[in-house]
């Protein structure tokens, strides 16, 4: 299981990466993952959260995509700060605090 | 707005019912109701009713000042660490008026939020972003290492960085960032720049602009003298010196894609593919920013005196939500002339010639 998070807009408009492969992860932490990740329903989600600018309200906000690469096809799922669930962001937050993570900053 | 539930609020009417009022209530309905809207601290959905009630009703200032309200307070400071992190607005931590507490985070948004203030006040005789005397509210400490700050329709709201992009504590101790925050406020409440592709970009030159100006004002520099950083100062040293460059666009910092000129324009989709920034709002803008530090430069002296106020008058009065570069060039050409003389217009005319958006 691979979670890929990219963020981009806010602020400063940078468009960031952050991986976190399971297979990387001491295996009770794996078992975390997997629980923040069944929590955050990604595959239930709609493949993209619409955020028209009709209802785009939060100026700097981050935009967010979400895509989970499992045996099945991958799922992706985009929101911004403003759409983005809690239990999403509890995800985001969990794999922010991985020191197994990979982070890169895209040109 | 579904996360107005998740916070404690003495909620009174619902604020769609009291922008019903404010237009067609009797008077003594209309002034309670706008009363209601424009003084009940960080509840987000009725500014956005106050927003959207500007812009539908076409509502200005002028027509405001009749229900002008006496502001309880000028601005409040909520620390969103002590209270679930991401429900705004948190725990208040210094009131109007009240000293220095020991968190830094909340003094310089206090301080920022206070230099806005006085900023349009004095130069622009504007009281607060609404005209009459809205409360400045502001969140620090929201999530955990939050690389971002924005304005989320009725509140400015700060992360605390990760030390990964911005460095940790950077994105309240910068001036600009505190007044591009709450210009984004001033800009829904009257333009109402629709945030996608060139009316975004504008969205956020707008807030660039003023941002700067906020900041070179507090600093006593003129036009030559500025350094037209926005952000100087808060990204990690490895990724670059500042988030934007008005008079260089896309040299701030390593993978600044801003281009300065048209002929470099960034055409992307809206589309909520993170890569793609709304349309690019935040690269285009690099454009108009060169423009306006071209032309405050060309103009000389203090920038918020001649192209600042240019740029005032044009985004509280001239523009509208789908307005794109040709018109806020045109805009800026034509208010140069009303404000000053054709000298000032020809300067302004030349910035936006040698960025490539007039011929």
């Amino acid at each position: 299981m691979k979670l890929t998070i990219r963020r981009g807009g806010g602020l400063a408009g940078m468009v960031t990466q952050t991986e976190l492969d399971a297979q990387t992860l001491p295996k009770p932490a794996a078992q975390d993952f997997a629980g923040a990740v069944a929590r955050a329903h990604l595959a239930s989600q709609p493949a993209v959260q619409p955020t028209a600018p009709p209802a785009r309200n939060w100026p700097d906000a981050l935009l967010y995509d979400i895509s989970l690469e499992e045996t099945g096809p991958p799922v992706s799922v985009r929101y911004t700060d403003e759409t983005l669930p809690e239990n999403v962001r509890k995800l985001v937050a969990w794999v922010d605090g991985r020191p197994e993570r990979v982070e890169s900053i895209e040109p | 707005m579904s996360r107005v539930h998740g916070r404690a609020h003495c909620s009174i009417a619902p604020p769609d019912m009291l922008g019903r009022l404010a237009v067609d209530g009797t008077p003594k309905q209309r002034e309670a109701a706008v009363r209601a809207l424009a003084t009940s601290a960080a509840i987000r959905s009725q500014r956005a009713v106050m927003g959207r009630l500007n812009r539908q009703l076409n509502l200005n200032i002028g027509q405001m000042v009749g229900f002008a309200v006496t502001p309880q307070r000028r601005l409040t400071i909520y620390d969103n660490k002590t209270n679930g992190r991401t429900f705004l607005p948190g725990v208040r931590a210094r009131d109007w008026g009240q000293p220095p507490v020991e968190d830094a985070a909340v003094n310089q948004a206090y301080d920022g939020s206070s230099a806005t203030y006085e900023f349009y006040r004095d130069v622009y005789k504007r009281n607060s972003l609404d005209g009459v005397g809205l409360e400045l509210v502001s969140s620090v400490h929201y999530g955990v290492g939050f690389d971002n700050a924005f304005w989320d329709g009725s509140q400015m709201v700060y992360g605390d960085g990760s030390g990964r992009i911005f460095q940790i504590g950077g994105l309240t101790r910068s001036l600009d960032v505190i007044a591009h925050e709450l210009t984004h406020g001033i800009t829904e409440l009257t333009a109402g720049l629709v945030y996608s592709k060139q009316s975004g970009a504008l969205n956020e030159s707008f807030s660039d602009v003023f941002g700067s100006l906020v900041k070179q004002y507090s600093l006593k520099q003129s036009a030559a003298e500025a350094d037209w950083m926005i952000g100087e100062g808060i990204l990690v040293p490895a990724l670059g010196a500042a988030l934007r460059s008005m008079m260089n666009p896309g040299t701030a910092y390593s993978g600044d894609r801003q281009p300065g000129h048209m002929d470099d324009y960034v055409d992307l989709p809206d589309n909520n593919d993170p890569r793609n920034d709304n349309g690019g709002v935040h690269i285009n803008s690099g454009i108009p920013n060169h423009a306006f530090a071209l032309a405050a430069t060309a103009l000389g002296g203090k920038s918020w005196e001649k192209a600042g106020k240019i740029w005032y008058k044009v985004l509280t009065t001239r523009l509208r939500p789908n307005s794109q570069f040709d018109e806020a060039a045109q805009a800026t050409v034509d208010v140069a002339g009303s404000l000053f003389s054709s000298t000032e217009q020809d300067i302004v005319h030349n910035a936006w010639k040698e960025v490539g958006v007039r011929t």
